[in-house]
């Protein structure tokens, strides 16, 4: 093409060139352009009208004249187009007039994510049964841990079990006519007290506090202050559906409330518990039985060793039994045995050297009534009363017997603090340490951070100290 | 007949497809009939082991259902004691009970009076006869001296116990405070006494096996009672225990003398209002025969001859 003319400027703007441009409308491969179109020439076409134009072709704009300063707008727009995508909304497009599928691209510009988005959608969706299934049971869960429910599933007898369980816990020995109770008394049943109400109330057992004062209550004043027999039957009265009775000494602390009765001890009770008491033996017990009267139950070394033959499981301290924290279950056996346990002849012979009354007349018992063995079983000391260092011996590092914190045991019996030991200082410590011990995952890591501060800050001082040194 | 070709299709097909291959006894409906039999038997089962599964064990067949127990004193003349033992075998052939004897100085009783054995005896009767219902004590010096009585169908089944047995009445006589039980069922019962004029009689007593006679035999024989000094050993320690201890009390059934322990002439005056001797009467009971001047073997030789008799009539 050559230059017959020279340029001359043009309506729409700007220079015709055409030997040198290329002509907007290169269809009509003429030298000089038309004049005049029908319906807008050609020649108007901007590269602003253009760029607005494909934008609506394209289904999004580069920007648009609506909403541009609204977030809120610009998003509505791409939720209100992605929820034709869902199967709910898409039946209306299936009204348009293209062939489902094709020709059309997915909205979202059908990135990965977006993909996978969809996708996961479309699951919940095929799945939603399932699905709300799953989130209802993590609902309830939650509400079953938040709500007392759970407090309510564990005491049922039928669900948790915990209503057969009862404790009893011996509060005001000796009390009334021997001494005056003074604040550290006080303050040891008050804490011992709440210790074993919260662990009740958290498993939905039954707690049964009972004063153990001296009280002018029976017609043979040597009865008197044997009375752990008598609580006993009437704690069995009062609770006529119990099982189970766990008697608890007032100087003992529960250190680890998180173990159940059951799964500690009770769920598997032949795991838990020895019959034979030659496993530890400090009484010097002989047995099995030898004589040949015996039939062969009471001469086996575990009676029948069925678990259910169990009434009575007694855990043994250095010194023989510990009457501290042991457990007796309701049934014929245990009545008789309750029935037996005090006696007037055997009281008058031996009064003088029971000192630990019931707990020398139980050992008596097991030694001489061979109808109380196959019935027996024990429990190592440390399940379900550890002692404190004080107790049995100086040293206090009898892996059978001491409180150990890194097995969490857990149950702290101070056995024998009353006799020049401080008490109220040992349940105050173990106190102390069962509440760090078991402090939440929170107050966890809140205190590792404060350590973590404090030995900076400690490293610091060290470290400014050294620096002093140095300059003097 | 063989054909070559299938045979032809239907020009008009039904209008549903024909029913799969399925057996048709598999049907959906049914297979829930089954499981629904199967989960109800399940359960019938069930309920059935729980109900009858917690009853006694089983009893091997030819157990005798009552055992006879007699503790020798084997310092005696063997002839009187042969005599003796044979008495017992006889009521025991003639009615297919057992008979246990056993030597007083068979059992480890730590320097206690010899009469204490009654109680380790009675313990070794229970072990060598694990299955047998009824335990009968009986005195060296005491005669069964009527071998129509059955220990069972008229002393110790249920309606009859009840009817014979005495509720409300001291204990020990005469004035204890503690009375035997008003409302006791005869088949609870698993211990059954005599009292004479001085207070319990346990020279003949009847036991029921079980948890219970353990429990009882042992504490009786307790060395702290053996060691007591009772004035009279097993006797006061016996009534020491039904009078303290409540569980023992309440299996205990007191029964007129004369059903199974009436006093011989001698001793007659010792025994309770209906406790002498009469013809007829079950057991009778010597004492203590073998003190001078007295002679068990004068004394017991004409019963001994009568239920004799009375044995090989009846056989």
């Amino acid at each position: 093409m050559s230059l017959s003319r020279s340029p001359s400027p043009q309506r729409g703007g700007g220079w015709s060139s055409p030997g040198l441009t290329t002509p907007y409308n290169s269809s009509s491969r003429r030298a000089s352009p038309m004049r005049n179109y029908a319906n807008g020439s050609p020649s108007n076409v901007t590269w602003a009208s253009a760029q607005a134009r494909s934008a609506e072709v394209r289904g999004y704009p580069a920007f648009s004249t609506r909403n541009t300063s609204s977030w809120i707008g610009k998003h509505a727009r791409r939720v209100s187009s992605g929820l034709s995508n869902l199967p709910l909304f898409r039946q209306s497009s299936y009204a348009e007039k293209e062939k489902l599928g094709r020709g059309r691209w997915p909205p979202g510009g059908g990135s990965r994510a977006a993909d996978l988005a969809r996708m996961v959608g479309r699951t919940i969706w095929r799945m939603r049964l399932r699905f709300i299934l799953v989130i209802s049971i993590i609902l309830f869960t939650i509400l079953f841990y938040v709500t007392p429910l759970h407090q309510h599933y564990r005491r049922t007898a039928w669900l948790g079990g915990g209503s057969k369980y009862v404790i009893i816990l011996a509060a005001n020995v000796g009390g009334g006519v021997m001494e005056w109770k003074g604040p550290r008394e006080w303050a040891i049943e008050r804490d011992s007290v709440k210790n074993k109400k919260a662990y009740a109330k958290r498993w939905g057992y039954e707690l049964e506090i009972v004063d153990m004062s001296t009280k002018k209550r029976y017609a043979h004043e040597w009865r008197e202050s044997w009375e752990k027999v008598d609580t006993i039957r009437n704690t069995m009265r009062k609770y006529p559906h119990a099982q189970w009775f766990w008697w608890l000494d007032l100087n003992t602390f529960i250190m680890e409330p998180s173990y159940s009765l059951q799964s500690h001890v009770f769920n598997h009770l032949k795991d838990n518990v020895y019959r034979d008491i030659n496993v530890y033996n400090p009484l010097k017990v002989e047995h099995p039985l030898n004589a040949s009267y015996l039939d062969p139950d009471t001469r086996a070394p575990e009676g029948d060793g069925k678990p259910d033959s169990i009434n009575l499981i007694v855990p043994q301290d250095c010194g023989g039994f510990n009457l501290g924290s042991f457990f007796v279950r309701r049934s014929i056996w245990t009545d008789r045995l309750l029935d037996i346990w005090w006696d007037p002849v055997g009281y008058e012979q031996k009064h003088m050297e029971w000192e630990h009354k019931e707990q020398d007349a139980l050992e008596y018992m097991y030694r001489n009534q061979p109808w109380v063995r196959p019935h027996v079983a024990f429990v190592p000391q440390r399940r379900v009363n550890s002692f404190p260092p004080g107790a049995c011996g100086d040293n206090g590092d009898d892996p059978k017997i001491h409180y150990s914190e890194k097995d969490r045991d857990f149950l702290v019996n101070m056995a024998g603090c009353e006799w020049g030991r401080d008490c109220w200082g040992e349940m105050y410590n173990y106190r102390q340490l069962s509440n760090r011990l078991n402090r939440s995952r929170w107050d966890r890591f809140k205190d590792w951070i404060g350590d973590y501060m404090k030995r900076r800050r400690e490293a610091n001082q060290r470290r400014e100290e050294e620096a002093k040194k140095k300059d003097s | 007949m063989h054909f070559a070709y299938p045979p032809r299709k239907s020009s008009n097909p039904p209008p549903y497809f024909p029913k799969g291959s399925r057996s048709p006894f598999l049907r959906r409906n049914r297979l829930q009939t089954i499981a629904l039999c199967a989960v109800g038997g399940f359960l019938l089962f069930f309920l059935v082991s729980k109900l009858f599964g917690s009853s006694p064990e089983s009893i091997p067949s030819g157990t005798p259902p009552v055992v006879l127990v007699t503790v020798i004193e084997p310092e005696r003349s063997h002839e009187l004691s042969d005599k003796i033992k044979e008495n017992r075998r006889q009521y025991a052939e003639l009615h297919g009970y057992a008979t246990f004897f056993a030597n007083n100085t068979d059992y480890d009783l730590d320097k206690s009076p010899k009469s204490w054995s009654r109680v380790p005896a009675m313990r070794h009767a229970m072990t060598e006869y694990p299955h047998s219902t009824f335990f009968f004590y009986l005195d060296e010096n005491a005669l069964i001296t009527n071998h129509e009585v059955d220990l069972i169908d008229d002393i110790m089944e249920k309606s009859k116990l009840e009817s014979l047995m005495r509720t409300n009445i001291p204990v020990v006589p005469p004035d204890s405070v503690i009375k035997t039980f008003a409302h006791l069922k005869g088949d609870r019962i698993d211990l059954v006494l005599t009292q004479d004029k001085e207070g319990l009689a346990h020279d003949s007593f009847i036991m029921r096996r079980g948890d219970w006679a353990k429990y009882f035999l042992d504490a009786w024989f307790d060395p702290l009672y053996r060691s007591y000094n009772f004035q009279k050993a097993e006797a006061h320690a016996l009534e020491h225990l039904v009078q303290w201890h409540g569980t023992i009390l309440a299996k205990l059934a007191l029964v007129k003398q004369n059903v199974m322990n009436s006093y011989a002439d001698p001793i007659r005056e010792q025994a309770s209002d209906a406790g002498a001797a009469r013809e007829g009467d079950f057991v009778t009971y010597f004492g203590l025969c073998d003190n001078p001047p007295r002679n068990c073997e004068n004394e017991m030789q004409p019963y001994i001859d009568k239920a004799t008799r009375q044995y090989n009539k009846m056989n």
